[in-house]
């Protein structure tokens, strides 16, 4: 502890120094896009939206790294998942000329041109967690490997009903990348096994309600459905209602996506059966340090891809299940 | 500046108001209270950021992000100065862009001919909503809040049938690179251009034409309006009208910014609009109004959010502070009203003149 206080201060000592040397060198070496090799750093982390347990735990992560490497952040997140939001808040962070760009695209083609211009402001930019169409304008992205997740739900529910029969998923809408994926991945393995049969995508709008009479509806048509996979937590949530209102809590399983504390508390009440955590801290702390490597001109990995961790209700209080639980505040 | 904000001296039907003198100067003087607002909120944000905030390309940003829905409430302003109101205004531009991208991708999705065809379909969708509200609201006598909330519900319905729920994003590139996210005379974003020129010509159409006086006159009274010859029916009619294309114009605008017709972006864009509509100064009673207002009365969120970001403050805030505003520049209106009904004797109820264009029971027509 008190280590790390006199290397916080001898760094604030030397940014001092190099801050009043370098002033004017470091405001246009930052505009043209070159390299920076000394902090103190300047990030900026958009989220994809505002309060949300996986971006909060990424924060946290974001910050601390941060810290390790002479760096300040300051995070910024729409109040909905959406690029009519996002984007004037990517446009007022370009603004205040950060050295790099830590942002979840909420839309891979939208946000495309207000990433850009962030580029083209001579702002290093890294991807984390969603992506773009051409991720080109960022050095580096970093997300989880959603295909595998998806793959990893199919495992969750063959666990769970290992006889096999209908499944069907519950996503929010086309066009996010990460649960495009995680639907795909999903599909995937199941059209490779031919105990189960796949029903097919539902979309919710990230609307539980929507997903509770999208799933009572589906009940009504196919009452013998055994597993249902929603690809994030307010899928998971209105599933779970729409099961509970057929009255087939003890038939059909339910498998979610991220740990965040609503979604233990799910799986601890028993409303859903599983849940895929991702690592979003991972992914944070890789943001910074490829972001550095790029200011320092360091060799940068274009493409990261984390892992993930099935929680079921035997490890979620162990101290890996404890670890891979999200966070709601730092 | 000052003569941006006014009612028509000339207005007939002012029997909720001083007729001149006393009533205009004070709204002149709400008009001038959110310009203060509004400058007070810069000079804030530019002596805590004097860099980051004061710069072009900040207040570019700015501008572009509020063209949109300028051109919105330039309409939107048209239709509250009747007294009425349009909920619907965030769906028909998404409904204009989804049926204008569908449109575009089947005749071939590039070029400007293309575009043109483009953008005559969002405004012919537009115009169609528009006209279907008016008519109802005007002759079916079905209330504005009901009609266009209904409209809503049923433009966005029909949007995600269309396109079951998923973004269309077949834009053509002229578009997105000369619209959405272009320049003219070098740093001028075209977006801002094209919303400049509609809120001039809205600025020309509400102050200085025929139809304004009677926007003004059918808000202010529409039984004294009926009486001295105007058709309020169809006044109202060519109102909703004007708003829907209108919405339909920014549904272009929007495609060509997003490159998606952003299905489930747009359901606060109503009532952003209103409430910028509301901050600049028009009374959501009917009969007073300004184009300019509105404009300064959007610009006051926008340059909140894109402040609240820079300083590093949850952006959370932006909510709380446009809220504030928006009660304070109501209760303004209500404090006007007030001191111009002082004497008047006769009134209706303002709940009442939501119904507006019924004329009371027993009345002739």
């Amino acid at each position: 502890m008190t280590r790390h206080r006199y290397l916080a201060a001898g760094a604030a000592a030397m940014v001092l120094l190099t801050a009043a040397c370098s002033s004017s060198n470091t405001a246009s070496s930052s505009s043209s896009g070159g390299t920076k090799k000394n902090g103190p750093y300047k990030i900026a982390f958009v989220q994809g939206v505002a309060g949300d347990a996986f971006y909060i735990t990424m924060q946290c992560a974001i910050q601390a790294e941060a810290k390790t490497v002479n760096a300040t952040v300051n995070v910024q997140g729409p109040q909905k998942f959406d690029p009519t939001l996002q984007t004037p808040i990517v446009q007022s962070v370009v603004s205040t000329k950060p050295d790099a760009l830590l942002i979840a695209p909420t839309d891979v083609s939208a946000m495309q041109q207000p990433i850009a211009q962030a580029q083209k402001a001579g702002i290093k930019v890294v991807l984390v967690d969603t992506t773009l169409k051409d991720p080109s304008v960022a050095v580096s992205a970093i997300s989880s490997d959603n295909l595998g997740g998806g793959k990893a739900a199919f495992d969750a529910i063959k666990q769970l009903v290992p006889g096999g029969g209908k499944v069907l998923l519950v996503s929010v809408q086309p066009g996010i990348s990460t649960t495009d994926d995680r639907a795909k991945g999903f599909q995937q393995a199941a059209a490779a096994d031919s105990t189960f049969k796949d029903l097919g995508i539902q979309y919710d709008q990230d609307d539980p309600q929507k997903a509770a009479q999208i799933v009572s509806a589906a009940l009504q048509k196919d009452p013998d459905i055994v597993g249902i996979f929603a690809t994030n937590l307010f899928s998971a949530e209105g599933a779970a209602t729409g099961i509970r209102q057929a009255g087939k809590q003890n038939q059909v399983k339910i498998v979610g996506f991220d740990a965040g504390p609503d979604q233990v508390k799910a799986l601890k009440d028993g409303t859903v059966q599983a849940l895929v955590a991702q690592q979003p801290g991972t992914i944070g702390k890789d943001g910074v340090d490829q972001a550095i490597a790029s200011l320092k001109g360091d060799t940068v990995t274009a493409n990261i891809k984390t892992e993930f961790t099935i929680l079921t209700k035997d490890n979620i209080d162990s101290a890996d299940g404890q670890a891979a639980v999200y966070k709601s505040s730092c | 500046m000052s003569g941006a904000v006014s009612t028509p001296q000339t207005a007939p039907a002012t029997a909720d108001r001083a007729p001149s003198g006393v009533g205009a100067r004070i709204l002149r003087a709400q008009g001038l209270q959110i310009v203060f607002i509004l400058a007070v909120i810069v000079v804030f944000f530019s002596a805590l950021k004097p860099d980051a905030f004061l710069s072009v390309s900040n207040f570019r940003g700015i501008v572009v992000n509020t063209s949109i829905l300028a051109v919105l409430g330039v309409g939107m302003t048209l239709v509250i100065v009747t007294g009425g109101i349009d909920l619907s205004v965030g769906s028909v531009l998404v409904f204009s862009g989804v049926v204008a991208d569908k449109t575009m991708k089947a005749l071939g999705g590039q070029g400007w001919g293309v575009a043109a065809v483009g953008l005559l379909v969002a405004c012919a969708c537009g115009l169609g909503w528009g006209v279907l509200n008016g008519v109802i609201i005007a002759k079916g006598k079905v209330p504005p809040l009901i009609t266009t909330l209904g409209s809503l519900g049923m433009a966005l319905g029909f949007s995600q049938i269309m396109t079951t729920g998923i973004d269309l994003r077949d834009v053509p590139d002229v578009l997105v690179n000369n619209i959405g996210f272009g320049n003219v005379f070098g740093q001028v974003p075209s977006l801002s251009v094209i919303s400049l020129v509609v809120i001039l010509l809205g600025y020309v159409v509400l102050h200085h034409t025929r139809f304004g006086l009677y926007t003004f006159a059918v808000g202010s009274n529409a039984e004294a309006g009926r009486r001295v010859g105007i058709g309020v029916d169809r006044h109202l009619i060519k109102v909703y009208a004007l708003c829907g294309l209108l919405a339909g114009f920014a549904g272009m605008m929007n495609l060509s910014f997003f490159q998606s017709t952003t299905i489930s972006g747009q359901s606060n864009t109503n009532l952003n609009v209103i409430a910028g509509v509301v901050i600049g100064g028009t009374s959501l009673f009917g009969g007073a109004g300004s184009i300019f207002g509105t404009v300064i009365g959007l610009l006051i969120p926008s340059t909140l959010q894109n402040g609240f970001v820079i300083i590093g403050v949850q952006s959370f805030w932006q909510q709380v502070v446009v809220g504030a505003v928006l009660i304070a520049a109501v209760f303004t209106d209500q404090r006007r009203r007030a001191r111009s009904m002082a004497g008047a004797t006769s009134r209706t109820h303002p709940l009442l003149r939501l119904r507006r264009g019924t004329p009371p029971q027993g009345e002739p027509r």
